[in-house]
């Protein structure tokens, strides 16, 4: 009992408590250079760095990108895989391994298939004929858009996870009535289904924001630091950079600091707009 | 819902057959395919019109990943590092978990919420403050620190989880066993523990999954070539080779192995530990 709250105190709340000290100060990474400068660390990154907003940016496009697709393709997914047909079970196992799959395997894998030479998405897209030029996947203007595809690829199945439960406590007389009363496949969707859903999607969403807006390593190692990677350069990214980069850890912490803030302010704002829009 | 003689009801199969074999090639083709180009000769990886599939398969890839790559030493960090981070999550989680359910005491309620707050510290949140701690500890460069990262990043989720399967367990078990004569540690040993073992078998599973996947903390805390985990040794050897595809598609393939298992373990309750375990909806 108490040894893990002890350390759950120690190495979760602490390092938090912590890194909102160090956004106070200017310190080195590992030279012992530290140096209370109040919240110059804020002002720098919220008044004069372009960088900065830059990330804020790019990072709001992934994330809205990949949730809007992720919660989408999820859903769907789910509903048919609620349906009964022939080889459900390996269907529904093929579908939610790409989220059990290591990040360092979804990467190399994908650096694989969208390879600019011998990437099978070219050849593919080649021979179906939708377009003779082909597409640079780690290109500039492409990164992005890519990045996206494979993040949803390897992310959607929690969605399905967490609907496809949902969905499987529905009591199927809801539906059998609604049958009876003359209701189609949409309507039934409509007035049965997507109620039901409602608590699951709130939660889903949620917790998919929160995620892919601080997320890291999918991103790093896809992209990389320089090159390409400065045009998929998110928040966490940046972070990271400012780091172990330019070894300015207080710089570090501010960013940390400041993603936190932004988390907590967007579950505040999410929590009351859907709080008031359930009573309505 | 049962098929009954209703209009369009054919359309509906035929979509969801559809829908069905698209995503078994989304999800499933991927995959295939680096199976396919770790066991395919250079020259049909290396060639503009890709096969889909090879007559001399080989498992040379695998060969030159064990002999000229450090893989295996990275395979042996990573299995140890992920089982020791189960083993000590599992261990503090249960006691702090049990006392959680079975102790009355001030600032419980606090204590969970707190549990749930920790939700919102990604990696890349607390990765700063932890790279400074470990270094002023002694502990960077060391399997070590990198285990007690990842039981704290994974421990507030397991508590949590393990909070609500411990609820579930009538006192009145351990009671009686109690009033039997037995002492508590003994009645949580026998009783308590064998019922919460659904519960603990998820959890380990989480634990050593987020273990055996982490990049972040591994990039931060270790440095010797000697300690990396798969992650970081896989990353550095896709960076380093003039690409030899068909051994990085082999150490994909053997690095997302111990993954299928577990995964094939618990698939079946997944979906209905979604609704019963963490996260509620």
């Amino acid at each position: 009992m108490a040894p893990a709250i002890l350390l759950i105190a120690g190495l979760v709340l602490y390092p938090v408590l912590y890194s909102m000290w160090l956004s106070l100060h200017a310190k080195h990474a590992y030279l012992p250079i530290q140096r209370f400068i109040g919240f110059e660390n804020f002002k720098f990154f919220l008044l004069e760095d372009e960088e900065f907003w830059r990330a804020l940016k790019l990072g709001s496009i992934f994330t809205f990108g990949s949730l809007t697709l992720q919660i989408v393709i999820g859903i769907g997914a789910a509903l048919v895989l609620n349906e009964t047909f022939v080889g459900r079970g390996f269907v529904r196992a093929v579908t939610l391994f790409p989220y059990m799959l290591p990040t360092i395997v979804v990467v190399i894998l994908m650096r694989w298939i969208f390879n600019d030479s011998y990437g099978i998405a070219k050849y593919l897209i080649q021979s179906s004929g939708l377009t003779q030029t082909p597409i640079v996947w780690f290109s500039s203007g492409m990164v992005m858009i890519t990045l996206i595809m494979v993040s949803t690829w390897t992310f959607f199945p929690f969605v399905v996870i967490g609907t496809l439960s949902r969905l499987q406590t529905i009591d199927p007389e809801l539906y059998a009535a609604a049958k009876v009363d003359g209701a189609g496949i949409f309507r039934r969707f409509y007035h049965i289904t997507l109620p039901q859903l409602r608590s699951v999607i709130f939660v889903v969403v949620l917790l998919r924001f929160m995620f892919m807006f601080t997320k890291f390593d999918l991103v790093w190692l896809f992209a990389g630091a320089g090159g390409v990677g400065y045009f998929v350069r998110t928040l966490p990214i940046y972070t990271y950079l400012k780091t172990f980069g330019e070894m300015q850890v207080g710089a570090g912490a501010a960013l940390s600091t400041m993603m936190f803030v932004m988390l907590g302010v967007f579950a505040f704002a999410y929590f009351t707009f859907f709080r008031r829009e359930e009573h309505l | 819902m049962e098929d009954g003689a209703q209009e369009g009801d054919w359309v509906v199969r035929a979509a969801v057959y559809g829908a069905a074999i698209m995503l078994v090639i989304i999800c499933g083709f991927p995959l295939l395919w680096m199976l396919l180009t770790s066991i395919k000769p250079d020259r049909e990886i290396l060639s503009l019109v890709p096969t889909f599939w090879t007559d001399s398969p080989h498992l040379h890839a695998y060969e030159r990943l064990f002999t000229k790559t450090k893989f295996l030493t990275y395979f042996r960090n990573s299995i140890f590092v992920a089982g020791c981070t189960t083993i000590l999550t599992i261990t503090v989680g249960s006691l702090a978990a049990y006392g959680l359910t079975r102790f009355r005491f001030r600032g419980k309620e606090f204590i969970a919420a707190i549990l749930l707050l920790t939700y919102m510290f990604a990696p890349i949140m607390i990765v700063v403050p932890f790279y400074i701690m470990m270094r002023t500890a002694g502990l960077s460069n060391s399997l070590f620190g990198l285990i007690l990262a990842y039981t704290a990043f994974s421990l507030p989720f397991c508590l949590w989880l393990l909070r609500s399967f411990f609820q579930s367990i009538p006192i009145d078990l351990e009671e009686q066993a109690m009033v039997d004569g037995a002492t508590r540690p003994q009645a949580v040993l026998f009783v308590v523990m064998p019922l919460a073992l659904p519960g603990i078998i998820a959890v380990s599973i989480f634990t050593f999954i987020v273990a055996w996947n982490d990049y972040l903390f591994a990039r931060v805390l270790i440095g010797l070539d000697d300690l990396k985990t798969l992650p970081l040794g896989l990353q550095d050897l896709y960076e380093s080779s003039t690409l030899d595809w068909g051994m990085i598609m082999a150490a994909g393939v053997m690095i997302t192995i111990p993954s299928l298992l577990f995964f094939l373990f618990v698939q079946r309750y997944l979906i209905a530990g979604w609704g019963a375990g963490g996260v509620k909806g």
